[in-house]
């Protein structure tokens, strides 16, 4: 049983700890990415680069936040109405 | 004829804690039916019995005291007393308005943007009319001062005159406030900051009439020549109440005006 192949294993991992947010409640964590995220995509398109860098603040917030959040905020973001600061 | 042997105050048996009892059910009640069932009757009827308890209650106690010397001076230290634990609760029901002021602002919640002010609003500029009744304020905690030393001195004219700059300034800070409150760009629906705000000021500006109204009986009392050099407690009483409300606008000025710009 033991001399079967193992299986490769896909890369799973997870964000790591942000000692900005040591805390158990993580909103702020969630939050914070999602603001960096589209401020780094802003940023990037005044400046005529590419938003790729910015990918790292968007796998952590869609590993942290509740999907309903950021449905709420996208949609905000897209009527105008989002209370952040991009 | 017998004669108390002791320098306490029996009271005699009144009606006015009854009514003052029942004017406070109609007040409740009369909110409710205000709220919910479009009847502003038992407010109104609440209203005039709780003015004219007040008006009875406190008659009574200036009879009491001024016209037929029961107020000893143990009775004063107990009335003194109850002044001050009467203070003291005022001061903890401001500070659940604080509490909830620096709750709501210390930790912004995502829907105000995470920030304070909160996302579309702008707040009044604390240098503008706010720093003049701060000003208006501290200049009528220096003028009950007066009227106080004057009082002290038997100096009729000056303590008449004191108060009633005092409660002029009072009159002014009301006033002041009751505009900025018209020209206000945002109101008390205007997210948790609209009700932080409004209430803490809201209760402050209805103390501050208190205040004033206390100032104006007194007032009335001095030119009836109530008050003596060493006896006018209802003055004092007036005055605390008077610095009290002042020290309340000085966290509101710091804590909300200011720092919460």
């Amino acid at each position: 049983m033991w001399s079967r192949e193992r299986p490769s294993r896909p890369c799973f991992s997870t964000p790591p700890f942000d000692p900005r947010f040591p805390n158990q409640n993580q909103t702020r964590n969630c939050y914070q990415n999602f603001l960096d995220y589209h401020r780094c995509v802003k940023n990037m398109d005044r400046r005529g680069r590419n938003p790729e860098a910015c990918e790292y603040y968007q796998r952590v917030f869609r590993a942290l936040c509740p999907k309903s959040w950021v449905q709420r905020w996208t949609d905000q973001l897209e009527e105008g109405t989002f209370a952040g600061k991009i | 004829m017998t004669h108390q042997m002791h320098a306490y105050h029996m009271v005699n048996p009144s009606p006015w804690p009854l009514t003052g009892a029942l004017s406070a059910l109609l007040i409740t009640s009369g909110l409710m039916m205000w709220f919910h069932s479009n009847s502003i009757f038992l407010l109104v009827l609440g209203l005039i019995t709780n003015i004219l308890t007040m008006f009875q209650w406190w008659r009574d106690i200036i009879r009491e005291g001024t016209f037929q010397g029961h107020h000893t001076p143990i009775v004063q230290k107990g009335l003194r007393y109850g002044m001050i634990l009467f203070i003291i609760s005022e001061v903890l029901f401001f500070t659940g308005f604080f509490w909830a002021f620096y709750h709501s602002s210390l930790v912004p919640t995502t829907e105000l943007g995470g920030y304070w002010p909160p996302a579309g609003i702008k707040p009044l500029n604390p240098l503008e009319v706010p720093l003049l009744n701060t000003a208006v304020l501290l200049a009528s905690g220096v003028s009950v001062t007066w009227a106080h030393h004057s009082i002290l001195e038997k100096d009729r004219i000056n303590a008449i005159q004191a108060l009633i700059v005092t409660i002029s300034l009072g009159l002014y800070f009301t006033l002041l406030q009751i505009m900025e409150y018209y020209e206000s760009p945002f109101t008390i629906a205007d997210s948790v900051y609209g009700s932080t705000f409004f209430m803490a000021t809201g209760f402050h500006g209805f103390h501050v009439i208190i205040g004033s109204s206390f100032l104006f009986i007194c007032l009335m009392r001095q030119l009836k020549f109530h008050f003596t050099s060493n006896h006018h407690f209802g003055f004092e009483a007036a005055a605390w109440y008077w610095h009290f409300v002042d020290v309340v606008w000085l966290f509101l000025y710091v804590s909300i005006y200011w720092w919460g710009s």
